[in-house]
C-alpha cells in the first residue's frame, strides 16, 4: 500500500530530512510512527501526500510511483488519502458540515448523500449536535475532531495523521486511536505520527522509529509492550 | 472509458459547477458591500458607452429622415401659374434624379396658418401673398451622392425663369451624418477602452479576493481539489461581477433616459413631430448583460490563471 525505497530527501539550504528511510506497509495495517522533534516524521507525510518530492529513492503509495507523478495527477492522489493534521486546517468561514463535507463536495457527490456522510462522520467523531456550528466556537478538541472527520468522510483506503493529539486530553486522545482502530478494523490503512509513547504501546501496532532523518528501529505490534522507551 | 463510467464522470462534473456557482454568488453576497463598490464601478464603466451607443443610434434613426429634409423647397415667382408649378414639376418628374410635389399658395397658406398659430393675423391679408412652390426630394439619399445629386438640382432649378428661390438646406445634415461616424469610431473605441477597464476591475477584485482566500485555497489542494475546481467559484465570481454591472449600465442608462426623454422629444418635434426616443430592445438588453458576464469572466480568468501560478511558485499551495 504504501513503500518507502531507499528514499532520502534535502532541503535546498541542504539540512537533510530524510535520509535512506525503508519501509512497506500492506493495506489495511496500522503503523504508527515517532520519533523526537525533527526527526522527519512529518517530512515522511508530506512525501506521500506530494506536499514534496523525493530528493533520492521511490515512494509508492497504491502501487503508484509518487516520484514519477505528474501534476494534474497530484490531486487524484490526494483524494485517495485522508489527512488528519495538526493545526486541523478548518475554513473558518464555512461551518462544520460545510468543512466536513469539503472532500466530497471535491468528488461531486450527490448532496443526500454529503449530507448522510457527513452526519454520519460527525457521529462517529462525537460532534453530530455541531454540524451548524463555526470552527471558532469550538474548543481545539473539537476542532481536531472536525479534521478527522473530513479525512474520514470520504472513507480513503490510506488516512495519514500528523501529531493527532497535539491539542487533546488524555481522554480525547485515547477515544481517538480507539477511532483509528475502528478505521482499521474495517481495512482503512493507518499511519499516525505521534510523540506520544504511552498510547503508542497501548495500541500494539507496528511502531516505526525515527532519529534525525533516518529510520533507526521497526518495531512489531507484538513486540512493542516489550520495549521500554 | 464505460458510457456509465462516462456518465458519472459528467454528472460529477455538473454537480461540482453547481456547487461552485453558487459558493460564488454566496460569497458576493456575504461580502455586500464590496460587492456592492465593485458593481457599481463596473456599472459606470460600462454606461458611458452605452449611452453614447444610444446616442448616436437615436440620431442616425433621425439621419434616416434625411429624405424629407434632404428636399429641396423652389419657391416660384409671384404671379407663376398652376401651369407652370405643374409643368416643372412633370419635368422634374421625367428625370431620374429627384420627385417632386407642388405646393399651391391656398395650401401653402393653410399649412402655415397650423404651424404657425398666426390664424386671424393671416385672416387680415387681403390677397395670398404665397408663391407655388415646390418640394423636391432627390432619389440619392446618402452622403456624398446625395450632395452632387442635390447640387445638380439647385443649379438647373436656379436658371429657370419661373423660379425666385431654391432652397437647399441640407449642409447641416452633411456636418450631422459626419458627426455621427464620428460618434460611431468614438463608440468604438469608448466599448474597447471601458471593455478593457471591465476586465481590469474584475481582475484586481478577482486577485484580492485570491489573496484573501490563500488560506481556503490551499485547504481545498491538500484535501484533493484540483485547479479547476480552485478556479471555478473565482471563475463564476467574475462572471457575476460583470453581469450585476451590466445590469447596473442598464439602470444607470435607463434613469437617464428617464430624466432626457421629455425634453428630447421636445426638441425633436420641432423637426417633424414623428420621432420617439429609442430605447434597447430585449435581445439588446439580453446581450449587454451576457457581454457584461463574458468581460467579467474573461477578467477573473486571466488573474486566477496567473495568481494560482504564484501562490503555487511560493509553495503555499499544500503546504503544510
Amino acid at each position: 500500500m504504501i513503500t518507502f525505497e531507499h528514499v532520502s530527501k534535502r532541503y535546498q539550504n541542504g539540512s537533510i530530512a530524510l535520509q535512506d528511510v525503508s519501509f512497506h506497509m500492506g493495506p489495511g495495517e496500522m503503523v504508527f510512527l515517532t520519533g523526537h522533534s525533527g526527526a522527519g516524521k512529518s517530512t515522511l507525510l508530506r512525501l506521500i501526500l506530494l506536499l514534496e518530492k523525493a530528493t533520492r529513492g521511490q515512494v509508492f503509495v497504491n502501487n503508484r510511483n509518487l516520484s514519477k507523478t505528474a501534476s494534474r495527477q497530484v490531486p487524484h492522489v490526494r483524494r485517495g488519502i485522508g489527512m488528519i493534521f495538526q493545526d486541523h486546517k478548518l475554513l473558518s468561514d464555512k461551518t462544520v458540515f460545510d468543512n466536513v463535507s469539503l472532500p466530497l463536495i471535491i468528488a461531486g457527490e450527490r448532496y443526500p448523500l454529503i449530507r448522510k456522510k457527513v452526519r454520519a462522520a460527525l457521529e462517529k467523531v462525537g460532534l453530530s449536535d455541531k454540524e451548524k456550528a463555526w470552527p471558532m466556537q469550538l474548543s481545539g478538541g473539537e476542532q481536531q475532531r472536525v479534521g478527522i472527520a473530513r479525512a474520514i468522510v470520504g472513507m480513503p483506503p490510506i488516512l495519514l495523521a500528523d501529531e493527532p493529539t497535539g491539542n487533546l486530553d488524555p481522554e480525547l486522545s485515547r477515544g481517538l486511536f480507539g477511532l483509528f482502530r475502528q478505521l482499521n478494523d474495517k481495512g482503512v490503512t493507518v499511519l499516525v505520527a505521534s510523540h506520544d509513547l504511552a498510547l503508542i504501546r497501548s495500541m500494539r501496532q507496528r511502531v516505526l522509529v525515527l532519529s534525525q532523518g533516518s529510520l533507526v528501529d521497526d518495531i512489531p505490534g507484538a513486540d512493542i509492550a516489550g520495549r521500554s522507551s | 472509458m464505460s458510457l456509465s463510467s462516462l456518465r458519472n464522470r459528467s454528472r460529477a462534473w455538473g454537480r461540482r459547477q453547481l456547487y461552485s456557482f453558487f459558493s460564488s454568488l454566496g460569497t458576493l453576497l456575504s461580502h455586500r458591500v464590496g460587492t456592492l463598490m465593485t458593481v457599481l464601478v463596473l456599472g459606470i464603466a460600462m454606461a458611458l458607452p452605452l449611452g453614447l451607443y444610444m446616442t448616436v443610434s437615436n440620431l442616425r434613426a433621425l439621419d434616416l429622415q434625411q429624405e424629407e429634409w434632404g428636399a429641396i423647397t423652389v419657391f416660384l415667382r409671384s404671379g407663376a401659374s398652376e401651369e407652370q408649378a405643374i409643368a416643372l414639376a412633370g419635368l422634374i418628374n421625367e428625370g431620374p434624379d429627384a420627385s417632386a410635389v407642388t405646393i399651391s399658395p391656398d395650401q401653402g397658406m393653410e399649412q402655415f396658418r397650423k404651424a404657425s398659430g398666426f390664424g386671424q393675423a393671416l385672416d387680415m391679408f387681403d390677397d395670398n401673398p404665397l408663391p407655388w412652390v415646390l418640394v423636391v426630394t432627390p432619389s440619392v439619399t446618402d452622403g456624398s451622392s446625395l450632395e452632387a445629386s442635390v447640387a445638380g438640382l439647385e443649379s438647373w432649378l436656379q436658371a429657370r425663369l419661373e423660379v425666385e428661390l431654391v432652397q437647399v438646406d441640407f449642409k447641416w445634415l452633411q456636418r450631422l451624418s459626419g458627426l455621427l461616424r464620428l460618434g460611431e469610431a468614438l463608440v468604438s473605441v469608448l466599448t474597447a477602452i471601458f471593455s478593457l477597464a471591465v476586465i481590469v476591475v474584475v481582475a484586481n477584485t478577482i486577485r484580492l479576493d485570491v489573496a484573501n482566500r490563500a488560506e481556503e485555497i490551499q485547504v481545498l489542494s491538500l484535501v484533493g481539489a484540483g485547479n479547476s475546481f480552485i478556479r471555478q467559484p473565482f471563475l463564476y465570481s467574475g462572471f457575476w461581477y460583470g453581469l450585476l454591472g451590466a445590469s447596473v449600465a442598464l439602470l444607470i442608462f435607463n434613469v437617464c433616459l428617464y430624466y432626457l426623454q421629455r425634453p428630447l422629444e421636445q426638441l425633436l418635434d420641432a423637426y417633424g413631430n414623428r420621432f420617439a426616443v429609442q430605447n434597447l430592445d430585449g435581445s439588446a438588453v439580453f446581450l449587454i448583460i451576457l457581454a457584461g458576464g463574458v468581460l467579467g469572466f474573461l477578467g477573473a480568468w486571466l488573474s486566477v490563471q496567473r495568481h494560482l501560478r504564484q501562490i503555487g511558485e511560493n509553495g503555499m499551495l499544500g503546504r503544510l
